[in-house]
């Protein structure tokens, strides 16, 4: 059996008060100094141009989407999260999608169809929240992934520069 | 047969087939697009450059496609030297081809694309503009033309003039003006105009009626046979996710329709895919028609066939040799009168080509199994003499007639199994249950030459329907003296 001796403290020590008062002050100066939590979700998570949000589609000057329903996303798309239709149409590209739904919870965000895609018509948004009260309305059609081009700019961007480095 | 050496390795050779052919049989891939088998030899596109050399000549690069068979030939499709001269000439089609890959529905099964990617020529090493022409200019009801894609094969023309021989169109102007055109900018006609789809390597020539209706490596594709004529061509069926036909396509068969098939039998499925399936059981009872379990109904047609004193089991042109052996067994079991509804030949639907006009498909595969043959009119007839009829296969009702079927009387005892709900209400039908169409179930259709044609389920049948050979099977065993089901049936309908 070990003894264990009993460390005699100082005067200092035994008064303890300034060490509640040191403690305090520590306490004291977090609580009005910076914080380093995050008010999550109203203080929204920085995201860059690198971020892989969900993919979206981008949309033209001209209201219409730059797809052209090639397949090719569908075709990429590891998690078979994509499923597209498409139609004919007037403008001189000649087919548009009557259908894009990609499924947001088979969606592992890689970013395969934005690579695929040879019409820069989707990219991955810096959109990252996902919540819902059925899995029906987590399928995403036309309506709810079309994006004006600027909000995407700084992907579109990202991606060029890469393309351009390569 | 003669002796030449494809790749190193000595094969035989017919002699009245082009170099190209025997390369082909042999397994070595010598890429083509003026040349097609069932059309004659151009040596236009000239894609197909091999190295040949024979005796002490040296070797030279040559056309395979326009190339005779001769003794001795050693040819290299591989060399360095071949390589070159098609990626050469490939440079040059690609010259004015648009890159209009992602909105082109030949994607994915161009042999331009799969070419170019073989011969690997990313780079594009012009920079004049391309050829500017019609992107979408229709030729008539079937048929759209691309000229911007064409690569000036002339396959389209061979076609026309070949197979249907009523040459429709030409290529016209001269050197870079050339393009595929028809005469006045008059619209195709004939019943093969769909086959331009399928000779055309590019996506210049595509079906209207397939246009931008899905890509085609989403669609799953089945060999079958044709239901629309007793000519029964080979043909393809592409099912896009489980569910509608997209496209129906020949398939080679030299026996049959070679390469080709007709426009009725390409297009015919659009009406029969809008037609409401009857995809449920139902019996009669105090307020029409309700909803029963299969097994319930099978059984009620049982009780019924067993009580009757002159049933009668009148089969469609449309049931498979299979099917048609089941129902003699059950016409055996219960000594019903079985017969087939057969519509008359119209030879006006004839043609030299390929179409009989007859429209019952295994017209000679009933009747070689013996079931007695009934024009619509006898078997409306045959109908009214019966106490209990068992109206089966798919389009039976259709056959027989709305009107004629409504006009039974009520004494009878009907049941319908057949793929597609009746038009209205049967005051005679006592049960019926849904039974696969053509592109759901297995079988065997023999054509007028005896032919033996395959079907195979291209997609799922829907949920209701009930297979006419597992029906027919648990009937003939009821029926017969036994009256227990084997344990096939019961296996059959454990899988169920
Ligand atoms: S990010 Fe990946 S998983 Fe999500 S839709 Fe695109 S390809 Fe599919
Ligand atoms: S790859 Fe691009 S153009 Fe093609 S379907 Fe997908 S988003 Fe549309
Ligand atoms: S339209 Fe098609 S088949 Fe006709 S010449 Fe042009 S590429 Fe050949
Ligand atoms: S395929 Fe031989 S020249 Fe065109």
């Amino acid at each position: 059996m070990a003894l264990v001796k009993r460390k005699e403290l100082s005067l200092a020590e035994k008064l303890y008060l300034p060490e509640i008062a040191r403690g305090l002050s520590i306490t004291l100066t977090k609580m009005f100094g910076k914080s380093i939590t995050r008010q999550y979700p109203e203080e929204p998570l920085p995201t860059t141009a690198v971020t892989r949000g969900q993919p979206r589609l981008v949309e033209r000057q001209d209201g219409h989407l730059a797809c052209v329903s090639c397949g090719l996303c569908e075709a990429a798309c590891p998690a078979y999260a994509i499923t597209i239709d498409g139609q004919e149409t007037d403008r001189p590209i000649e087919r548009e999608p009557e259908r894009f739904e990609i499924d947001m919870l088979r969606c592992i965000l890689c970013g395969f169809c934005e690579e695929a895609c040879p019409k820069d018509a989707i990219f991955m948004s810096s959109e990252l929240e996902l919540a819902d009260y059925d899995r029906a309305s987590l399928v995403y059609g036309l309506d709810q992934l079309r994006r004006q081009r600027p909000a995407l700019q700084r992907r579109i961007d990202y991606i060029h520069g890469i393309n351009e480095r390569w | 047969m003669t002796i030449i050496t494809v790749n190193g390795r000595e094969v035989e050779a017919d002699p009245a087939r082009p170099l190209i052919d025997a390369c082909h049989d042999n397994g070595a891939h010598v890429p083509h697009y003026c040349y097609h088998r069932g059309l004659s030899p151009v040596g236009s596109c000239r894609i197909c450059q091999v190295v040949v050399s024979q005796g002490d000549m040296p070797p030279r690069v040559v056309a395979a496609c326009r190339t005779p068979v001769a003794k001795g030939m050693v040819v290299n499709t591989e060399a360095e030297a071949a390589h070159g001269a098609r990626k050469e000439c490939l440079e040059f089609i690609l010259k004015n081809h648009p890159l209009d890959c992602p909105i082109c529905d030949k994607a994915g099964e161009c042999s331009l694309q799969d070419n170019a990617y073989a011969e690997g020529q990313s780079e594009c090493r012009s920079v004049e503009p391309r050829r500017e022409l019609a992107k979408r200019k229709s030729l008539g009801d079937v048929i759209v033309l691309d000229q911007e894609r064409c690569i000036l094969c002339s396959r389209c023309v061979r076609f026309m003039e070949e197979v249907p021989q009523t040459p429709q169109l030409a290529i016209v102007g001269r050197g870079t003006h050339s393009r595929v055109e028809t005469w006045q900018d008059q619209p195709l006609s004939g019943n093969y105009q769909g086959n331009l789809s399928d000779v055309c390597p590019v996506g210049a020539l595509t079906l209207k009626d397939f246009r931008f209706q899905a890509r085609v490596w989403n669609l799953r594709k089945s060999a079958s046979t044709c239901p629309e004529c007793s000519r029964g061509c080979s043909v393809t069926v592409e099912v896009l996710r489980d569910g509608p036909v997209k496209r129906i396509r020949p398939r080679h068969n030299e026996a049959v329709n070679g390469y080709w098939m007709c426009d009725e039998g390409r297009l015919g499925f659009h009406e029969r895919e809008q037609r409401p399936r009857l995809a449920a059981a139902l019996l009669a009872g105090a307020s029409g028609l309700e909803t029963a379990s299969a097994s319930r109904v099978i059984e009620v047609c049982a009780d019924l066939i067993s009580a009757a004193e002159r049933p009668l089991l009148l089969a469609s042109p449309f049931i498979t040799d299979e099917e048609a052996e089941l129902l003699k067994q059950l016409s055996a079991s219960c000594g019903a009168r079985a017969a087939v509804v057969i519509r008359d030949t119209e030879s006006a639907d004839a043609d030299t080509i390929l179409r009989t006009g007859d429209p019952s498909p295994n017209r000679r595969g009933l009747t070689e199994a013996g079931l007695e043959a009934l024009s619509p009119a006898a078997a409306a007839a045959a109908l009214g003499e019966a106490d209990c009829a068992l109206l089966l296969g798919e389009r039976s009702a259709e056959l027989v007639g709305f009107e004629a079927l409504c006009a039974l009387p009520v004494k009878l005892r009907l049941v319908l199994l057949d793929s597609y709900a009746p038009e209205g209400e049967i005051p005679a039908l006592n049960a019926c249950l849904g039974i696969p169409d053509w592109t759901e179930r297995p079988g065997t259709w023999t054509n007028i030459d005896g032919h033996k044609g395959q079907l195979l389920p291209a997609r799922p049948a829907p949920n209701g329907t009930r297979p006419l050979t597992a029906t027919l099977r648990v009937l003939a065993s009821i029926l017969a003296e036994s009256g227990t089901p084997t344990a096939a049936d019961i296996a059959e309908e454990a899988t169920r």
